[in-house]
């Protein structure tokens, strides 16, 4: 805070945040199919749905054209509140937008390519060519490297990729990343990867003491976590629809 | 060129005060010109603890508003040369203290004393940023307790980007830990955190180490610092405090629960 800055002269001042956000990835269009899978999921945690933002992503969707307005609506009536709209097309950005609806670029495309290109074991060098020379800009730019302590109110985050702490992260610190977290120390705050919803991050620590851990969203709180893991080096995955924590080897 | 130190904790209680008083005795008293301000305006303590309650006419708050030059306000201790005391106005509040104000009337000082010593008061609003923003060192004051613990890391973050210094990029400020209230027989029976936790999770230099005394209540209330009573585990613990910040390797005492005698056990007397 600038203690000079005298409140009454500025109306407001923009600032970079990062803010965990749900992402619905849609495989169906069909706005019938999406109600009646979110009325079964309203049903098993009403509290998720508390006018609870989401990011609708139709990254996945071939359909050119979405009835997206009617699917907005399906959404509010199970109280999420779409704020955006990531990826489509240009006609689906287009109606994004005359909603009042943000529109993101479809940013997971080229890793989730990659991902899921080392899991078909695919070298094909028709595959190789393309996805080299993108690997190399999110190297560059991705990865962010703190050095120090990150202390109690801090906040760290890589908006872009990995997160790595040379140091311990605090209890009521919070470190993000899109990527995955490496802390080179204790993790005594709160640490979520894969924060624009890649579920293949992970977060790995010297000394495990978490106040919460998160990978794409799906959570643990320090009293969930296996004692046995308290205070010992970890990783941590999103494996078979729940959080893995395992001691790091 | 003078110093400007900042005692600060985040949290309240926990001896910031106390510790402000015994440091800027211990300097003074090592023939440093020091001069103790204290911020904690519409709270004030500074002067009870400093015993000089009774010859505050003018205070911070008066000077920064120009109703009072700095000399008309500075109080001279009674006890040792070359310390003077600054006090907080009890009637106004926090907002009455001006970032401008503040830099005037430490450039001031600055020409005058070789010790500015800024008694914070507690929280992270606006009176502890004030003291800490124009800090070129700090003591963070910590109790061996969780919630001491968490509010001095902090503290710690916001010294590290709230300040002048950070601000301008300069070198950092310097900052020292200094643990009061360390009972070591209460830390071996677990009640409190070990001297190593503390500094593990805050992992800064530790200056000192104060242990929990009957001195320090007596001081308080007798309003000398406890610098003076030369005698007590608390004073001597200050006096090392205060060599470590003059850049001198002391040796650490008092973090070893004492072996009781068959007469202490017998007699319950307790270490003065």
């Amino acid at each position: 805070m600038n203690l000079k800055a005298d409140s009454a002269d500025v109306a407001f001042t923009f600032k970079g945040g990062m803010l965990p956000m749900t992402v619905m990835e849609l495989n169906s269009a069909d706005p019938e199919q999406i109600r009646q899978q979110l009325e079964g999921k309203l049903s098993q945690s009403p509290a998720f749905f508390q006018h609870t933002p989401v990011v609708l992503s139709v990254e996945k969707l071939d359909t050119p054209h979405l009835a997206l307005e009617r699917i907005c609506a399906v959404c509010r009536d199970h109280k999420l509140l779409p704020v955006a709209v990531r990826g489509g097309t240009d006609p689906v950005k287009q109606s994004a937008w005359a909603l009042g609806l943000g529109w993101f670029a479809p940013v997971e495309e080229e890793r989730a390519r990659r991902l899921a290109s080392i899991a078909a074991e695919n070298d094909s060098a028709e595959e190789q060519v393309p996805q080299n020379a993108p690997e190399e800009v999110t190297e560059s730019t991705g990865a962010r490297l703190y050095r120090g302590t990150v202390r109690s109110g801090q906040q760290v985050s890589a908006s872009n990729g990995d997160l790595v702490v040379i140091g311990a992260v605090n209890a009521g610190a919070e470190v993000l990343a899109a990527g995955s977290i490496h802390v080179y120390g204790a993790l005594r705050g709160r640490a979520l990867a894969g924060i624009h919803g890649n579920l293949g991050a992970g977060i790995y620590c010297r000394e495990l003491n978490a106040e919460l851990l998160s990978v794409a969203g799906n959570y643990k709180r320090l009293e969930d976590i296996d004692a046995r893991r308290l205070g010992t080096p970890a990783e941590v995955h999103f494996e078979s629809e729940q959080l893995e924590i395992k001691p790091l080897a | 060129m003078a110093k400007i130190i900042v005692v600060t904790s985040g949290k309240g209680g926990v001896g910031k005060t106390t510790s402000a008083a015994a440091i800027s005795t211990g300097l003074a008293l090592r023939g440093k010109k020091t001069v103790v301000i204290d911020f904690d305006v519409g709270l004030r303590n500074l002067d009870l603890i400093m015993g000089c309650e009774r010859r505050v006419v003018y205070d911070l708050v008066n000077v920064i508003q120009g109703e009072a030059g700095l000399n008309q306000a500075l109080i001279r201790d009674k006890r040792v040369e070359n310390l003077f005391i600054l006090p907080a106005s009890q009637t106004r509040d926090k907002d009455a203290l001006t970032q401008e104000g503040v830099e005037e009337i430490l450039a001031k000082l600055k020409e005058e004393f070789d010790y500015i010593l800024c008694d914070s008061p507690a929280g992270i609003e606006r009176g502890a940023q004030l003291a800490m923003y124009f800090a070129d060192e700090a003591v963070v004051v910590t109790n061996p307790e969780v919630s001491s613990v968490r509010d001095s890391d902090r503290i710690l973050g916001l010294l590290a980007s709230k300040t002048r210094r950070a601000e301008r990029s300069d070198a950092p400020i310097k900052e020292h830990l200094l643990i009061t209230r360390y009972n070591p027989d209460r830390v071996t029976s677990g009640d409190m955190l070990t001297l190593d936790d503390i500094r593990e999770i805050l992992a800064i230099d530790l200056l000192g180490l104060i242990p929990e005394s009957e001195a320090v209540l007596r001081a308080s209330n007798q309003g000398v610092p406890v610098t003076h009573d030369a005698a007590s585990d608390a004073g001597q613990a200050y006096t090392d405090t205060v060599s470590r910040l003059l850049g001198e390797d002391v040796p650490l005492r008092f973090h070893q629960a004492q072996k009781k005698g068959i007469l202490t056990r017998m007699f319950g007397g307790s270490r003065r």
